[in-house]
């Protein structure tokens, strides 16, 4: 396995990037060191932020890339056992696809050449990864997006786009938590809020855990609120 | 026990020390933009270090103290009165009950930090009373001060009188004692490290960097501070997949426009870094306001980490003589 490469983005951080792309294996490389650090934090450490295929790790005292080194290499030399990935949690999530929440079917459906029956379909049939948490406060990163479903994101963002919705930019998909501006394109809501800061913990998924979409009707969206 | 915000001033938030443990949740640290100065001001109260206080940005805020407080005010950005009377920066100061506070305009400086003893009665969010306005996180129902809110603290002094070494004023009383922590604040040179993607710049991209004067442009706020001055970044660039980043780091936009983030800086990005601002410098760089010209100054890893232990050492010394200072009261 290629060896991991370690840079500092500040006095008491240091980031370990796995190899320079996109895609399931990598990112698990990066969520198996994520929890072995929480489950075994060396003395200083506060946290660690994973992100597609690199992990930074932060320390309350200075951290130097040899000392990170020291820490990581214990996990580092194992081989990710891509079946055996039992520690995430898989999380079914509600979805309405109707076309009052998915704005930009319409879009969607033209540029892929594919009816919305098809893209829900291919979009409820994937178990996605959360890759990463961020951009914005509980604004999970999902993949990989079954390649039929691959579109470029919007060439200028929404202004605001509502708390729930569902959206396709690239090989990911992922869930707004709150309504903010955004260039991705929006095909379903959930009803279910997924980022909540008085609960503890206040996202509903951890990174490196996994989703499923499960449609849901328009009747038993409003059910839900 | 609390003071009521007659005028909210241009952005007054809550801040401590920030939110540690949530980033792999998306959620930014955030915190006084000018850490020292926050600490001084706690200290100075007789306070834990990383309490709860209010940050203001520059000046037109107006509280209204509803009963007797000590504070302390430190930072910069402002003039600030008690009614009516010119109140010194960093000394423990004593109010009465029913005083005034006004944040007047002053020259330099962009945040003011104001402590009371005791400290603020907020409640925490993620372990934090820092205001994270964008998510609504944190503060007073996550949102920047606005008037007629109502500041809830927990001390419960009465009077002034049984404290020596006080100077009284018609409007207040203040220590004799104060700590200045300008020395620290008055190189505008910028020292920096190269980042993570220095490597990516053109030699000429390198070379004006670190010599040619940057300014501060008018699109600073608590999330990252917009230079201009433009690197030319002509060469093609590849494209960079999202990684953590934090404050203090040196992003360059696609347009070459460098941003230094900070406080409340996003928790993952994908522009090319091409530095990050040695820590001591931080809070220099919190206090610059628009038009500000910064030059960088590269340095080694090694003198970055001298830096912070001789900030450290300082802080550790001031520390202990507000101490004794205090245990005179």
């Amino acid at each position: 396995m290629q060896l991991p490469k370690l840079y500092s983005i500040a006095y008491n951080a240091v980031t370990v990037e796995f190899s320079q792309e996109i895609n399931v294996e990598t990112n698990r490389r990066v969520m198996d060191l994520h929890r072995a650090f929480e489950k075994n934090p060396f003395k200083e450490y506060i946290e660690s932020v994973p992100a597609f295929n690199s992990l930074t790790i932060y320390s309350s005292a200075s951290l130097s890339i040899e000392t990170c080194k020291t820490y990581i290499e214990p996990y580092i030399e194992n081989k990710v056992d891509m079946d055996n990935h039992v520690e995430c949690k898989l999380h079914t999530i509600p979805v309405c696809y109707d076309p009052t929440w998915g704005f930009d079917q319409e879009f969607v459906c033209t540029t892929l050449q594919l009816p919305i029956e098809k893209i829900i379909q291919l979009h409820t049939s994937t178990v996605y990864d959360v890759f990463m948490i961020g951009f914005v406060p509980g604004f999970p990163y999902l993949g990989i997006l079954p390649k039929e479903l691959e579109i470029p994101r919007k060439q200028k963002p929404s202004l605001r786009i509502p708390a729930g919705s569902v959206a396709i930019a690239g090989k990911q998909t992922g869930i707004y938590p709150t309504e903010i501006p955004g260039g991705w394109h929006v095909i379903g809501r959930t009803p279910i809020q997924i980022f909540d800061p008085n609960k503890n913990p206040c996202c509903t998924f951890e990174p490196g855990d996994q989703i499923q979409f499960e449609p849901i009707s328009l009747s038993s969206f409003n059910a839900y609120t | 026990m609390s003071f009521t915000i007659i005028k909210s001033g241009i952005h007054s938030t809550i801040q401590d020390r920030g939110r540690y443990g949530f980033q792999k949740y998306g959620v930014p640290i955030s915190g006084a933009m000018d850490p020292a100065s926050a600490q001084l001001a706690n200290l100075i109260c007789g306070n834990e270090e990383h309490e709860g206080v209010i940050e203001f940005m520059l000046h037109d805020a107006k509280l209204f103290f509803n009963e007797p407080a000590f504070i302390s005010i430190c930072g910069s950005g402002a003039h600030v009165e008690i009614n009516n009377e010119a109140a010194p920066f960093n000394r423990l100061l004593f109010v009465e009950a029913f005083s005034t506070l006004i944040w007047k305009p002053s020259a330099i400086g962009c945040y003011s930090y104001m402590a009371i003893s005791g400290g603020l009665n907020i409640q925490k969010i993620m372990n934090s009373v820092s205001t994270f306005t964008p998510s609504r996180l944190g503060g007073l129902k996550g949102e920047a001060l606005k008037s007629s809110d109502l500041i809830p603290f927990k001390s419960s002094i009465s009077s002034a009188s049984t404290v020596k070494n006080f100077t009284k004023k018609n409007g207040f009383f203040f220590s004799k004692w104060s700590f200045p922590i300008e020395e620290y604040r008055s190189n505008i040179s910028i020292q920096f490290i190269k980042g993570p993607e220095w490597s990516l710049f053109s030699k000429d991209d390198q070379l004006r960097f670190s010599t040619e004067p940057f300014t501060v442009s008018s699109e600073v706020n608590r999330m990252g501070y917009r230079l201009s001055g433009q690197l030319q970044h002509t060469e093609k660039k590849p494209e960079l997949i999202s990684s953590a980043v934090t404050k203090g780091i040196i992003q360059v936009t696609h347009e070459g426009q460098p941003i230094i983030l900070m406080a409340d800086a996003q928790t993952t990005g994908g522009y090319p870094r091409i530095a990050r601002v040695c820590p001591t410098d931080l809070p220099a760089l919190a206090q610059s306001r628009p038009g500000r010209t910064i030059r960088f100054k590269e340095i080694s890893e090694d003198q970055s980490k001298q830096n912070i232990d001789q900030y450290m050492n300082w802080f550790q010394q001031i520390k202990s003589s507000i101490h004794s200072y205090r245990n005179n009261l």
